[in-house]
């Protein structure tokens, strides 16, 4: 027989079953929760309310079979799709004009093979931009930015962006990083300067790569105007935390469809695009 | 002297760390030479191109090329006026369709607008089409180049040197990772361009074989030194052996 030894993997696997014992010892031995209490009937109660209401059980208005509340939903999903592209586009141009010096190679100049004593300085001050950028989330941003401007969907867009373009930033700068150098090289020995290095070898390389995480995080903004809705940023975010706030219960169904659909077609997109630039 | 000097290699040493890669290497290139490097792996043949390419300076001694100091040359444009360079694939942009990536050979020529048109309306189609023909690809034109087989890439790399129209042309391993035929199809080609374009042509490569078949003078390294440098013809199996025999050891 092989002799076992002790090595990190059969630490691990010990503290692993340790922790759960652990855990469940505190649960139920310090806590004294007890499942069946979850269970309760006045838990169970408020959940059929809930998901009865959802479903327009009793109720005297039923949002979702009501055609004005459909127009008006409708009017709220355009403003969605509104906000998140203006969203997803102000954050694509600030990473297209930011992301060639953020990327390790371009500054060491090993990509563009040539060295500028000030690459690197630039490079440090855009990746903190970014960091700063993404390291805030979309609600505090919402708010900073609401603060400033009058609740609508521009200070939406402008707070969703500015948490993606930290990301969109973080993420195409590494797509950078892991082009192969050897085409740059030979398209430096014929002859290119460093923009002509960047038109032929580097955007043909790293532009498909760069669609795909664009059209991923437009999908992500799209959900996200949820979140920024709710500190009164417009769009079906703002009309889902008011509709929640007076118990109208089928309007939120209604709500939630219409993300679902957005969703949908942000899917669509995005499938359908990446196959043509394939 | 008839025929000009284009490349003078004078006490070229280079050392990596404490390594020993290439030490004092010297030797005289005329204009329209096709030449072959050979010799075991390891032996300098890639330092030597490398240096020849400016991707480095050589550690002491001096290279010429028509008479001035590689060192001079540094304009990107000039240089690519001399020194034209095909690797062992991938240097290709595989994303761009096949006449980019041969009309990225007249780069050096192109100011910015004309680089930047020329992705969406192809410029100087017919010199193209002319390059293409010439490598037996013409029928190829649009399509993208990482679709094409390996031989097929690196015919693309010739037609780039067409346009490009270097005086001198570095390749390394060119046909490494082709087989026996393909290989020698590029070789013939490449061979043939060089002399009906009155190129130099200095390429390293690990057959033998075609080495003496392609080319008119050999120049075998080993461990960094020169071991010989003979025409094509005088290169006898005895020496070819002494070249690649393993040290033996103590």
């Amino acid at each position: 027989m092989k002799k076992r030894k002790f090595n990190f993997m059969w630490f691990s696997f010990y503290a692993f079953l340790l922790l759960i014992g652990a855990s469940w010892y505190f649960v139920i031995g310090v806590e004294k929760a007890s499942l069946t209490e979850l269970f309760s009937n006045e838990n169970m109660e408020y959940a059929s309310k809930f998901f009865k209401g959802l479903l327009g059980v009793g109720e005297e208005e039923i949002a979702f079979l009501n055609q004005e509340s459909w127009s008006d939903a409708f009017t709220l999903s355009i403003e969605t799709l509104q906000m998140s592209i203006m969203a997803i586009g102000f954050s694509t141009i600030v990473m297209f004009l930011t992301v060639i010096p953020a990327a390790r190679n371009v500054a060491d100049g090993s990509m563009t093979l040539s060295k500028k004593w000030y690459r690197w300085f630039v490079f440090g001050l855009i990746r903190i931009s970014y960091i700063f950028s993404r390291a805030i989330p979309e609600l505090v941003w919402a708010m900073i930015v609401i603060f400033i401007f009058k609740p609508g969907i521009l200070p939406g867009a402008i707070a969703l962006a500015l948490h993606n373009f930290g990301i969109l930033g973080k993420l195409c700068a590494e797509v950078i990083e892991d082009t192969d150098s050897r085409p740059i090289r030979n398209l430096a020995s014929s002859g290119a300067n460093p923009a002509q290095i960047l038109m032929y070898g580097v955007f043909p390389t790293v532009l498909p790569k760069f669609l795909t995480y664009i059209l991923y995080r437009w999908e992500v903004i799209m959900r996200t105007t949820i979140v920024v809705g709710f500190v009164g940023a417009g769009g079906l975010g703002q009309q889902f935390k008011l509709s929640m706030s007076f118990f109208h219960y089928t309007e939120i169904t209604l709500l939630l469809i219409c993300y679902l659909i957005l969703v949908f077609i942000a899917d669509y997109i995005s499938e359908k695009s990446r196959y043509f630039v394939k | 002297m008839s025929k000009k000097n284009i490349i003078e290699l004078n006490q070229i040493s280079k050392n990596y760390e404490r390594k020993i890669a290439l030490s004092s290497l010297s030797f005289v290139v005329e204009k329209g030479e096709t030449i072959a490097l050979i010799g075991p792996s390891g032996a300098g043949k890639t330092t030597l191109l490398n240096m020849l390419a400016s991707n480095f300076e050589p550690s002491s001694g001096e290279i010429f090329i028509d008479g001035r100091p590689l060192s001079q040359l540094t304009d990107r444009k000039k240089r690519a006026k001399k020194i034209g360079i095909i690797r062992q694939q991938f240097d290709l942009v595989g994303q761009l369709a096949v006449i980019h990536n041969v009309l990225a050979g007249r780069l050096a020529d192109w100011g910015l607008g004309k680089s930047l048109l020329n992705l969406f309306i192809p410029q100087e189609r017919q010199a193209a089409t002319q390059a293409l023909t010439r490598v037996g690809l013409p029928d190829k034109m649009y399509e993208r180049t990482s679709n094409l087989s390996g031989g097929e890439q690196q015919r693309v790399a010739l037609a780039r040197l067409l346009m490009q129209k270097p005086e001198i042309i570095l390749a390394d391993e060119p046909v490494a990772s082709l087989d026996p035929s393909r290989a020698e199809d590029i070789l013939e080609m490449l061979t043939k361009i060089a002399k009906e374009e009155q190129q130099t042509v200095i390429a390293s490569l690990h057959s033998v074989e075609y080495a003496r078949k392609y080319f008119s003078r050999l120049i075998a390294l080993k461990n960094g030194e020169l071991f010989f440098d003979l025409p094509a013809d005088q290169v006898t199996n005895k020496q070819l052996q002494e070249l690649y025999q393993l040290k033996e050891l103590k």
